[in-house]
């Protein structure tokens, strides 16, 4: 294993110290110029699990801004940020979209190893060691010479959380991460992102239509989006 | 006459869209290809590999087959024709003018669409309809670059020696032929290397460049703009094939005109 801490290239001159690692302002995801009471304001501070359940639970942070207000990370509007800072930006964030994003090319090493191969100054020995604690820790030792398609359901998906923390982020969203999960695999895979490498708290944003009874025990701030406004509990 | 008009306009209209929107593709694929990093550039070499591999060592025995045939259609029609009228000497000017400097590149590069073309609209199609270049952005890896530049690349590297392979083999095919009619090697060499000219050379290196350079984007370009689904992607992949057969006469077109102007 590297004796350096972070598997992450720097980068410099985008975000602000201290600032939390997500931030909505005003945002709405629907078109309600008309309704301006349905802009919310969400703070998700650093170290927590927060869960956010609703109908629009797809962010894509940056690549797709919400039609109004302005998603802030780690203090950096991300959206108004010029492509390419964008994403050298995206690399401190972990995230898994809708389904699994996996590539249907490569097989679950390849696809967990990328975003290391990419954003790491690690020699490539460094790299792969990364790559096989990972897939010991996400129990994919026997599936990871398979391609997604090969895979079942929840191999792929614990490839694509594998995948997500490999840079070990600070910052992980996880969107609809139990679909298609049983309760005992949903929690396991939440247990597994909780811990960064140096053992501190890892941020983590589950966005879902709805939380499983299973993993709602976990979650301990959970934020409703009711036609467009946010409201603290599951209830 | 106004609904022909209107026709007939659209249609011109998209194409100039089509082109417009291949500049805007190319020069963003400029752009990141400009700020590729120590660790990016690791990465697209693996994946460049890979594509000269697909694209040009398991396409050297198809190259290899229809040059030959090629060569021998060409060459065994000619001789006959030629050694009528006594002017066998002028079988070198056959074998360079067409087989060499046109018909060799031009069927090089439509191996090349025909096989990794398709490949590679099919394939961009697919990342785009299962959300794989989402998933390359949120991870902070360009899709140009990491998806299209090594196949730009890779695609100008194996037209280009394809072609040299194309030429080697037509060449040897050539002599095979017209070694029936009684010709020997010395007499073969002879009359092709005083058809040949440092020129053949460069413009052989010039549309390895552009037809590859043509296949790649063109079929990249069409893969990458599908939004719609999976329905799209044989469209797309017959956009980008068709698109790239049409430009590939027209560059082959331009260089006979800038050549022998």
């Amino acid at each position: 294993m590297s004796a350096r801490a972070s598997y992450l290239l720097p980068v410099a001159g985008i975000g602000v110290d201290g600032a939390p690692p997500l931030e909505f302002r005003g945002v709405s995801f629907r078109e309600s110029a008309a309704r301006p009471d349905r802009h919310f304001d969400l703070e998700v501070r650093g170290g927590t699990i927060t869960g956010i359940i609703g109908d629009e639970h797809s962010f894509a942070l940056g690549f797709d801004p919400p039609p109004a207000g302005e998603i802030l990370v780690f203090g950096a509007a991300i959206a108004r940020l010029p492509y390419a800072k964008l994403l050298a930006f995206r690399r401190r964030l972990g995230y898994l979209q809708v389904g699994d994003g996996l590539l249907q090319n490569l097989n679950l090493r390849a696809n967990i190893g990328l975003p290391l191969q990419y954003a790491s100054d690690h020699r490539t020995k460094e790299v792969a060691a990364r790559v096989e604690e990972v897939i010991a820790a996400f129990g994919l030792q026997g599936a990871a010479d398979r391609r997604p398609a090969q895979a079942t359901e929840e191999e792929r998906r614990r490839a694509a959380v594998a995948r997500a923390i490999a840079l070990d982020p600070e910052l992980l969203i996880l969107e609809s991460p139990f679909d298609g999960l049983t309760a005992h695999a949903g929690r396991q895979l939440l247990e597994l992102v909780q811990m960064r490498r140096d053992g501190q708290p890892r941020t983590i944003v589950i966005t879902a239509q709805d939380l499983g009874p299973a993993v709602t025990p976990l979650i301990p701030r959970v934020v409703r989006l009711l036609e467009g406004a946010a409201v603290e509990g599951d209830e | 006459v106004t609904a022909v008009v209107a026709a007939i306009g659209q249609s011109g209209a998209r194409q100039l869209s089509v082109i417009g929107g291949l500049a805007r593709f190319t020069l963003r694929l400029i752009g990141a290809a400009a700020r590729l990093t120590r660790a990016g550039r690791l990465v697209t070499l693996r994946v460049l590999v890979n594509q000269i591999r697909f694209t040009a060592l398991q396409a050297i025995g198809l190259v290899s087959l229809l040059s030959a045939l090629l060569s021998f259609l060409v060459i065994s029609q000619s001789a006959a024709q030629l050694g009528r009228v006594g002017a066998l000497e002028k079988m070198g000017t056959i074998i360079v003018v067409a087989v060499i400097r046109e018909l060799g590149p031009l069927l090089t590069a439509l191996i090349v669409v025909s096989r990794s073309g398709t490949a590679i609209a099919a394939e961009m199609a697919t990342n785009r309809v299962m959300g794989e270049i989402t998933a390359l952005e949120a991870m902070g890896i360009d899709p140009y670059i990491y998806l299209v530049l090594p196949r730009v690349l890779g695609a100008i590297i194996s037209v280009a020696c394809l072609m040299v392979v194309f030429d080697a083999v037509a060449l040897v095919s050539g002599f095979l032929c017209a070694s029936t009619t009684g010709m020997s090697i010395r007499g073969y060499s002879q009359i092709v290397l005083a058809t040949l000219s440092a020129k053949d050379v460069w413009i052989t290196a010039a549309k390895g460049i552009s037809f590859g350079a043509a296949v790649a984007l063109f079929c990249s370009f069409q893969g990458l703009s599908v939004t719609a689904g999976p329905t799209e992607i044989p469209q797309a992949v017959t956009r980008g094939v068709v698109g790239t057969i049409v430009a590939i006469f027209i560059m082959s077109a331009l260089f006979v005109l800038l050549t022998t102007a």
